[in-house]
């Protein structure tokens, strides 16, 4: 007996060293970036400074100087924050519906709604762009906040509608009972109930706004481009402005990882539709 | 019940932009896949306005099936597709069963693990190709160097010296060329969204049935039977669920081929249509149309195997 808890001792000591090495290896790159945006743009390329540097703030502070940084972030913010309110804005209803009050095409509907996720946004590139141009939209904040918020209006409905499903029926039907009226439902009963599956949805949307890099490249220029334009547009100095690319790129990721590190559990049930709680 | 009739309405609004958004779009892009239309042209700047009197039929289709990089796009396409999501799946199963069990530090770990996520793809993209993987200035190129001058001090070495003058000298990869550049795509993205399907494989497996669990090794089963028969068949619907998202999000995978390949001849469809697109606007229509087929091939497939579990 006493070998076997030895052995499976070694097991769980070698387990957790594997684990944590996985860990770290996946983080590595993150960190790496970082470490970068601490070093001069000469020092970031010389092997002698790979760990062991003067760390500076220069890149962080030349930020706005070299990148304009804080234009396309507020943009960033300004897009990202409206499209997930116009999101959850038609999404709540449309859950709300869908979850207490199906019919027989509700399913469809639902599936209907993923399958133009699956449509290629490059198919009706130009198509986009020409009806914004001809609309006078392009590059205009509005127009990135519509289009943000179509892209990631069907995730939002299928996860909200996983979060509503879960509110037993008689709750709202209770609400019925006494008379208040649709909007009384969804105000008063079914938002409170489902703060948390509203919250943890918004939070994702957001995350997936910010990140998105086809039409926010596609359909600015300068006025209302958000930071995924910012670093697409500079990706051509190769090896001349790492120090800087890394503190504008540790910039722009920073936050959103911060943020991640709380919806973590919430990503899981929401991104497999509740089918994996 | 007709009480009953404004909730049922309210799902129209959500049902009638996506319409549109839908259907506007790729309507458009039906119509110029039929006509000649190109944004320059001295010769025919009648080609330059779309208008039903330059009808091609079906002349955009067979030039787009005509030219060299389409099927070299569809094939560059599957092949990074497929690549990510056979790597994730293996990846992640087999990192999601060695973090589930408890030990020192399981949350740090996790939140480690998960933060290439929510990377954005641009930063994804520039940060492997210069930083990591530029064959001079990245950190391969660094290692490389550092293992020639190694060995090469130890080719100088009594006793032993005659052992390394056998190794050769290792020269570092360029992930700029065509078709390296398609790897240092799979590369990235798989860095990117393992992550992703760890946390799916680990949650379910969480809600593994521990009682069968420990039947089992009553019964003397090896922990590869246990993997085996228990394990991976509680995964399949989870598996089913990471391949049809990240099918979802691959098809249409852009920023990371914009930034690594620009220019070298990697592409991929939605890269192809952003290039004919700056000219030819029939041809990437058409292209379009066919990148349309190919996901509704692979979503129609995809929604017959999860679909029914979606809907549980």
């Amino acid at each position: 007996m006493a070998i076997v808890a030895q052995s499976s001792k070694y097991g769980q000591i070698s387990r957790t060293l594997l684990a944590w090495i996985v860990g770290l290896l996946f983080f590595f790159p993150i960190f790496w970036l970082v470490l970068t945006s601490f070093k001069t743009d000469a020092d970031a390329v010389k092997p002698e400074f790979l760990f062991f540097f003067t760390p500076t703030l220069e890149n962080y502070t030349n930020m706005t100087e070299n990148y304009n940084y804080w234009r396309f972030a507020t943009n960033s913010v300004i897009t990202s924050v409206f499209a997930t309110i116009f999101a959850l804005a038609v999404g709540i209803p449309c859950a709300y519906s869908m979850a207490f009050n199906p019919t027989r095409a509700t399913k469809d509907v639902l599936m209907w709604m993923l399958s133009t996720k699956m449509l290629p946004a490059a198919a009706v590139l130009y198509p986009m762009t020409f009806l914004t141009k001809s609309l006078g939209l392009f590059d205009t904040h509005f127009m990135v906040i519509v289009v943000l918020c179509l892209i990631n209006l069907p995730i939002v409905i299928w996860m909200l509608f996983t979060y509503f499903k879960e509110i037993p029926k008689e709750i709202i039907e209770a609400g019925q009972m006494d008379g208040v009226n649709t909007w009384g439902e969804i105000k008063e009963i079914l938002i409170p109930l489902a703060w948390g599956g509203i919250a943890s949805t918004a939070l994702l949307c957001f995350i997936f706004c910010w990140n998105e890099a086809y039409w926010t490249v596609r359909l600015t220029t300068t006025d209302a481009a958000t930071l995924s334009k910012l670093i697409e547009g500079n990706r051509a100095p190769e090896g001349l402005f790492f120090g800087r690319l890394s503190a504008v790129s540790a910039a722009a990721v920073g936050p959103i990882i911060v943020l991640g590190w709380f919806c973590q559990k919430q990503l899981v049930q929401g991104l497999s539709f509740g089918a994996v709680k | 019940m007709s009480n009953r009739t404004l909730p049922r309405l309210l799902q129209s609004p959500a049902v009638f932009l996506l319409l549109i958004w839908m259907l506007v779009p790729l309507s458009m892009t039906l119509y110029f896949s039929f006509i000649r239309y190109v944004l320059n042209s001295l010769r025919k700047p009648e080609w330059t306005t779309p208008a039903l009197s330059n009808w091609r039929g079906f002349g955009n289709y067979e030039f787009v099936l005509k030219s060299k990089d389409f099927l070299f796009a569809i094939q560059n396409s599957l092949l990074i597709v497929c690549s990510i999501l056979f790597l994730t799946v293996i990846l992640g199963v087999l990192i999601a069963v060695l973090i589930n069990k408890s030990f020192p530090g399981q949350g740090i770990v996790r939140v480690l693990l998960i933060s290439p996520f929510f990377v954005m793809p641009a930063v994804n993209a520039v940060l492997w190709i210069n930083m990591i993987l530029d064959p001079v200035l990245g950190l391969q190129g660094i290692a490389v160097g550092g293992i020639n001058d190694m060995v090469d001090g130890l080719r100088a070495a009594p006793g032993i010296g005659w052992f390394f003058s056998l190794w050769p000298e290792l020269t570092p990869i360029s992930f700029r060329a065509t078709q390296t550049s398609a790897y240092a795509v799979i590369i990235m993205v798989t860095w990117q969204w393992t992550p992703f399907a760890v946390l799916i494989f680990m949650t379910s497996l969480q809600s593994e049935d521990q009682q069968q669990k420990e039947a089992a090794i009553l019964d003397g089963a090896s922990t590869w039977s246990q993997f085996r028969f228990l394990t991976l068949p509680h995964l399949g619907r989870p598996i089913a669920i990471v391949v049809m998202i990240q099918a979802i999000f691959h098809l249409s995978l852009y920023a990371e081929i914009e930034i690594v390949s620009r220019g070298n001849g990697n592409k991929n469809l939605p890269y192809l249509i952003g290039e004919f697109a700056n000219n030819n606007i029939g041809a990437a229509s058409a292209t379009g149309i066919f990148a349309v087929i190919l996901a509704n091939i692979v979503a129609i497939f995809l929604l017959r195997m999860v679909g029914k579990t979606l809907m549980e």
